[in-house]
């Protein structure tokens, strides 16, 4: 689970509470996208996100997102993911390849870190957590949207993998300025 | 206020000359009326007095002269061109340029610094090879240097550009000059003033008329004007002059910012180009650092100024230079560059009759001044183009013979 | 910070959005004269007015139409192709 950054993440149970970053680039992803698409996903059962910009939790683990009107990414339980990679496609689907660099990001300081990186403030995800933004995050287009519980929202990222290092790095140097750092997955809340 | 001062506020003459005479009044009647009172036309109306015998010329200037992109470029000189009409053109005008504070008997501060374009990529490096290899064809020193020589002329270069961008190699071209920007449009005004050419000053230009495919004269703020030979000299407002005449053309506008850091010590000799990192900066006599970066990205016929621009371009000035970082930008400011696609100007005689253009000047035109300026009034003067411009005709385009030039632009637009 | 509102996205600043000039009716190359050809390739209005214009959100890649006035740099309206006039 450490596709991108270099650096072991530091199992550091202080870094999460404070300020922690999550490497998820290695979990099973699929991208499809085109005007066939919310039709073969549905008859492949896979539960649709009723908005552009909006995400669902898959009941299986994982999520599904929809990213503007006809694309759709999907990530997580790796069975399902392979499944729809799989799967025959119909007229007007088009694959998209993921290989995002993904990352999470929890903690009690981690408003104060994108606030830094990024012109859109994310507490705006508190009154609509369904919502996916699609903007730039220091100067790379990034995906992002809001899991966890309220109290303790974890921020997850994607952005085009050839950007990771540079992202991870951006970020691990303001986290540690903040007191936080890098984190292993499973201390992610 | 002291007496000496009240005394020359008050005084009806005025103690000393002014750079050109004002008229009160336009008269009914000109050979030629040259539209735009920047550097280009206050230039040819110079030359088509002092080598075509030219002088019932009226320059008319919608604000005050110089005010446009000839107050607002980052004033340097240089002719490290791609194509060999660009750097046949842009020589002849640093000829010009080395004579014409003694020509003016007038200062204009032309200090020879050498020029570096920076090389961050073994692409970029590779046309600074071609550049190199045209200019030296032409008898233009330039030539690709290492990253040492680099260093050597500015040793405050960090060589890695904080590791983003690190330097390969420049073209250096030791002909490449400053000079005082306003004194140019002074210059060339009082000497085109002193050969009886008029400078008409709040003077807009409403109408252009045309009949049977010739002009014949032109309507401004103040009054009708007769004339048959028209040029446009006026930059971002072409587009503008060009709907009354009815001539299209590919110019398409967009802001070009720059900005001066406060006046602090004198370090930095050279003028410095990088187009990875979209920079140009000199340091001036009064010790500012004038900087300029890219085009803005869109279209906008106007001349504001955003702070994305200041943030950008500083934060790349401390990838070159990280010792600036406690150094105050003083003003920002914006011309409208008229740009071509083939970052080639547009010159020479037009569909119209009588209409002659002097435009596409987009991010170069400052340096072309004074080469402008001679060889528009040849055209002018005798309807013929000069065989200089005869690569930046308007026909290219409908033709499809563009004269690349972007491989020479100061940085990738 | 300029805003411009994507029909997709919302409003976000300018420097998320990428320009690619005024929307120009395409003339058919089969029929038309190489001048008619030359002046769609190169010739602009360069001159100021509100314009159509295509812009693409490049974080989502969403293309779409703004009607700005390219003098005052207003943009008076942005709309997917398609769904307004």
């Amino acid at each position: 689970m450490n596709a991108v950054t270099s650096a072991r993440p530091v199992s550091d149970v202080a870094h999460a509470t404070c300020l922690g970053i999550a490497d998820l680039s290695a979990r099973a992803r699929a991208g499809a996208k085109g005007p066939g698409t919310a039709a073969w996903l549905a008859g492949l059962g896979l539960p649709l996100p009723a908005r552009p910009n909006s995400w669902l939790a898959l009941p299986e683990g994982g999520l599904i997102a929809r990213l503007g009107n006809t694309e759709y990414l999907i990530e997580g339980n790796a069975a399902l993911v392979e499944s729809v990679l799989r799967a025959p496609r119909a007229a007007g689907v088009y694959p998209v390849l993921r290989q995002d660099a993904a990352f999470a990001l929890c903690g009690s300081r981690v408003n104060e870190l994108l606030l830094q990186v990024c012109n859109v403030d994310f507490r705006c995800l508190a009154a609509d957590p369904a919502l996916v933004l699609l903007t730039s995050m220091a100067g790379v287009g990034v995906t992002v949207l809001r899991s966890g519980d309220i109290a303790n929202p974890v921020f997850r990222l994607w952005c085009d993998g050839t950007y990771g290092h540079y992202l991870a790095t951006t970020l691990l140097e303001i986290a540690g300025e903040l007191g936080g750092g890098g984190i292993a997955p499973d201390l992610l809340p | 206020m002291p007496w000496r001062l009240l005394r020359f506020a008050t005084a009806k003459q005025h103690p000393e000359p002014r750079m050109f005479t004002a008229h009160a009044e336009l008269k009914k009647s000109y050979d030629v009326v040259i539209i735009g009172g920047g550097g280009h036309g206050l230039s040819a109306a110079y030359y088509l007095g002092r080598d075509h015998g030219i002088t019932n010329v009226a320059v008319l200037e919608k604000g005050y002269i110089g005010g446009g992109n000839t107050g607002r470029n980052t004033t340097i000189i240089r002719s490290n061109y791609l194509t060999p009409e660009g750097v046949k053109f842009y020589d002849e005008s640093v000829r010009l340029w080395q004579d014409l504070s003694t020509e003016f008997d007038l200062n204009l501060f032309y200090a020879n610094r050498g020029h570096f374009t920076l090389a961050h990529t073994d692409s970029a490096l590779r046309t600074m090879r071609w550049r190199a290899e045209v200019n030296k064809h032409y008898g233009v020193d330039s030539e690709v240097v290492g990253p040492d020589f680099v260093k050597q002329a500015a040793p405050m270069i960090d060589l890695s550009c904080g590791g983003h961008a690190p330097i390969l190699g420049a073209l250096y071209h030791a002909p490449g000059s400053v000079a005082r920007h306003d004194a140019v449009a002074w210059g060339y005004g009082k000497g085109a003033d002193l050969r009886g050419a008029e400078i008409h000053q709040q003077t807009e230009v409403l109408g252009i008329v045309v009949k049977g495919g010739k002009v014949c004269g032109v309507q401004t703020s103040r009054g009708f004007i007769e004339t048959n030979k028209v040029l446009c000299a006026v930059a971002g407002f072409t587009p503008r002059i060009l709907e009354m005449v009815d001539i299209k053309t590919p110019l398409y506008i967009h802001p070009l910012q720059a900005m001066v850091s406060e006046p602090i010590k004198p370090w930095l000799d050279p003028i410095l180009v990088s187009g990875s990192l979209h920079i140009y900066i000199s340091q001036s006599a009064r010790g500012e650092l004038v900087m300029g970066a890219s085009l803005d990205p869109y279209e906008v016929q106007s001349t504001r100024s955003t702070l994305d621009f200041v943030e950008g371009l500083s934060a790349h000035m401390l990838d070159m230079f990280p010792f600036l970082s406690h150094v105050k930008v003083m003003r920002q400011w914006a011309g409208m560059a008229d740009m071509t696609p083939d970052f080639a100007p547009i010159m020479g005689k037009t569909p119209v009759e009588g209409f002659y253009l002097d435009a596409g000047w987009g991010t170069w035109g400052f340096k072309a001044t004074p080469v402008c300026g001679k060889t528009m009034a040849h055209t002018v003067a005798t309807d013929t183009p000069h065989p200089l411009i005869h690569g930046f005709s308007l026909d290219r385009f409908r033709n499809y013979a563009l004269t690349g030039e972007k491989g020479a632009a100061s940085v990738g637009h | 910070m300029k805003i411009m509102t994507c029909p997709i996205n919302g409003p976000r600043p300018v420097s998320e959005f990428f320009y690619w000039g005024e929307m120009r009716p395409m003339p058919d190359p089969d029929t038309c004269s190489d001048d008619a050809w030359a002046d769609y390739v190169f010739n602009r209005n360069g001159a100021p007015g509100v314009k159509k214009e295509w812009w693409c959100h490049t974080a989502s890649n969403t293309w779409f139409v703004a009607v700005r006035d390219t003098e005052k740099d207003q943009v008076l309206r942005t709309y997917l192709y398609g769904e307004q006039p």
